[in-house]
């Protein structure tokens, strides 16, 4: 026996839609159940736990003399990998999905405005991202205190500019996300992209061509590592002579603090919108 | 209140291609639709500029009096679609999905929990409301995709194509639920080239062919107009060539052709008192008919006759 439909228990006139940002927060919380049960939370935890059990073995095992912000450096130095990873997995699939998923067909057709899904991912996606990192620059912090005998307040900076550059990252991967029409090839480029395609970029541009590059967002992501070096690095041009009258140039660039974080929030806010505008494009056409 | 739907001059362009063409149409309250035309005529073009997931190339589509290529959330706000074969979230469960469906919505809680009850329960998945909907088949998830059409007690229920894709039991069980539907006090508007389907539960229908609107009305009006007829007869003798060339000579008879060592077919133009006279004419060339009867649906006899003509 089939059910009866009910009708106008609750009257359709009195139902009001939701605000935009109610919505965001509708979406987020949904978003975040997606990282709980797909285990992609639960495998960037895992390769966190890893990489933190490497690097605490290692310093653990040394007998050079340690301070707090020494220690905590070390650690700092591998949060860029897990930003990326963190990049990646949160964001690199977080729009083309819903295309190529098909889950776009269940979504689109209800009365939300394509920028409150954006943002309710993306502010999923940072979550997980804080999370991560909060998690990762705690134990850091606790190694500092325990191995270098005090309390590192320039990691609590490099915490901060890691959650900067995770945001902007995370920015970039939507970006990709919005124009991508494969999932795994979204996912590859968002990867490749920050693994070594940037790296390559500033290595040729600041090492071989004596250019800075500061606007280059790996390049000021890297200042999460050198804010914990006291005293902060300063750029320095060497000249080796090779013999036969000629010369090599080496250059030695480092982010300059300020500089970096601005650079941040332009990646993150010009790659988020323009990855809203894409996304408000794009068309469920296939 | 003026019409749920209201479709004025709609056109969408890809890539030079017009896959819809000036389409006007107006969907009046509380009917039942049948989108009807073959793959490829614009139905679901049409169906996804009217849910917001294209872009119209130019026109209207006005849902409860809102433009929803202008107002697309306000637009929706009292509508229900199932497009395509959606696909859901495989980490959620069919009552997770409807809530956060309805949470979208901006449905209460106890809202959202009466409702869920009653639509799984009308499209069968009260058992399987908790289970994660990853492992569903496609007849289950089409199942899932109706529920949360029908969750928030929209006004008007848009359908791309129901049926499609599933096996006969999925069909059935999806018609029966179609057929629940009618009996309530929803506008549906429903996308198919199935014409049983269709004659089966729908009210009105609206026939496209190449993006344009061929002929729309109840179907009822439609069947009237429905002049052109397949007969199927079957006699005691063998037909043989110089018999069938008898009957194609007859005055109304188009299309002749066996269709079996004692069985032919062919086009009748005309109502029951040509249909009649025919019959006596067969029987006048000494054939013994044993059946003589309208072969298909007449509405597939209209489309059929439509669609040849818009080519």
């Amino acid at each position: 026996m089939m059910a009866e439909v009910s009708v106008n228990s609750t009257p359709r006139e009195a139902r009001a839609l939701p605000s935009d940002l109610k919505q965001v927060g509708v979406v987020a919380k949904y978003d975040v159940m997606k990282y709980l049960r797909s285990r992609r939370l639960l495998g960037m935890l895992i390769i966190e736990a890893i990489v933190l059990i490497a690097i605490t073995v290692l310093l653990a095992t040394s007998s050079n003399p340690k301070t707090a912000d020494g220690v905590v450096g070390q650690y700092a130095g591998f949060a860029t990998i897990l930003i990326v990873i963190g990049a990646t997995l949160f964001g690199g699939d977080a729009i083309v999905s819903e295309y190529q998923g098909r889950t776009g067909y269940l979504l689109f057709p209800n009365p939300i405005k394509k920028v409150s899904i954006i943002i309710g991912k993306f502010i999923s996606a940072v979550a997980a991202m804080v999370l991560i990192l909060v998690i990762y620059y705690a134990i850091a912090l606790v190694a500092g205190l325990v191995m270098g005998n005090g309390f590192s307040t320039l990691g609590l900076a490099s915490l901060g500019l890691a959650i900067l550059y995770g945001i902007s990252a995370l920015a970039v991967a939507f970006l990709i996300s919005s124009f991508m029409k494969g999932t795994a090839g979204s996912l590859i480029l968002t990867f490749a992209l920050f693994f070594f395609v940037l790296d390559i970029i500033s290595s040729i541009m600041g090492q071989l061509g004596g250019i800075k590059p500061w606007f280059l967002l790996n390049f000021a992501g890297s200042s999460l590592s050198y804010v914990t070096t006291d005293p902060f690095p300063v750029d320095s041009v060497e000249t080796l002579d090779i013999g036969g009258g000629q010369s090599f140039t080496f250059y030695s660039f480092y982010p300059d603090i300020g500089l970096s974080i601005a650079v941040m929030v332009a990646y993150a806010v010009v790659a988020l919108v323009l990855a809203y505008l894409i996304f408000r494009r794009r068309e469920m056409s296939a | 209140m003026g019409d749920p739907i209201v479709i004025d001059r709609l056109t969408k362009d890809f890539d030079g291609f017009r896959a819809v063409d000036d389409l006007s149409l107006t969907v009046r309250q509380g009917s039942f639709l049948g989108f009807l035309g073959p793959n490829g005529a614009g139905k679901t073009t049409t169906i996804k500029i009217m849910t917001n997931l294209l872009a119209a190339s130019g026109g209207s589509a006005v849902l409860n009096g809102i433009d929803v290529v202008q107002h697309p959330k306000e637009a929706l706000a009292q509508v229900g679609a199932v497009v395509e074969t959606p696909e859901f979230y495989p980490y959620l469960t069919p009552n997770e999905t409807l809530a956060y469906l309805g949470e979208i919505r901006g449905m209460t809680r106890e809202d959202i929990s009466r409702r869920t009850k009653e639509v799984l329960e009308t499209v069968k998945m009260t058992e399987w409301a908790d289970k994660r909907i990853g492992k569903f088949s496609k007849g289950m998830k089409q199942r899932v995709a109706i529920a949360q059409a029908m969750l928030h007690e929209p006004s008007v229920i848009i359908l791309d194509e129901p049926t499609s894709g599933l096996d006969p039991r999925g069909m059935y069980e999806v018609r029966e639920i179609l057929n629940e539907l009618s009996k309530h006090d929803y506008t549906i508007f429903m996308s198919s080239h199935l014409l049983n389907e269709v004659q089966e539960v729908c009210s009105d229908v609206a026939l496209i062919n190449r993006g344009r609107l061929l002929r729309s009305g109840s179907v009822e009006e439609l069947l009237e107009q429905a002049s052109v007829k397949r007969i199927e007869v079957r006699t005691k003798q063998q037909m043989s060539g110089e018999l069938l060339n008898s009957i194609s000579k007859l005055e109304g008879v188009q299309e002749l052709r066996a269709s079996g060592e004692n069985q032919f077919m062919f086009s009748l133009t005309g109502k029951d008192e040509e249909q009649a006279q025919m019959l006596l004419r067969l029987q006048s060339l000494g054939l013994n008919v044993v059946s003589y009867k309208e072969s298909g649906l007449a509405l597939e006899s209209l489309y059929m006759s439509l669609i040849k003509d818009s080519r």
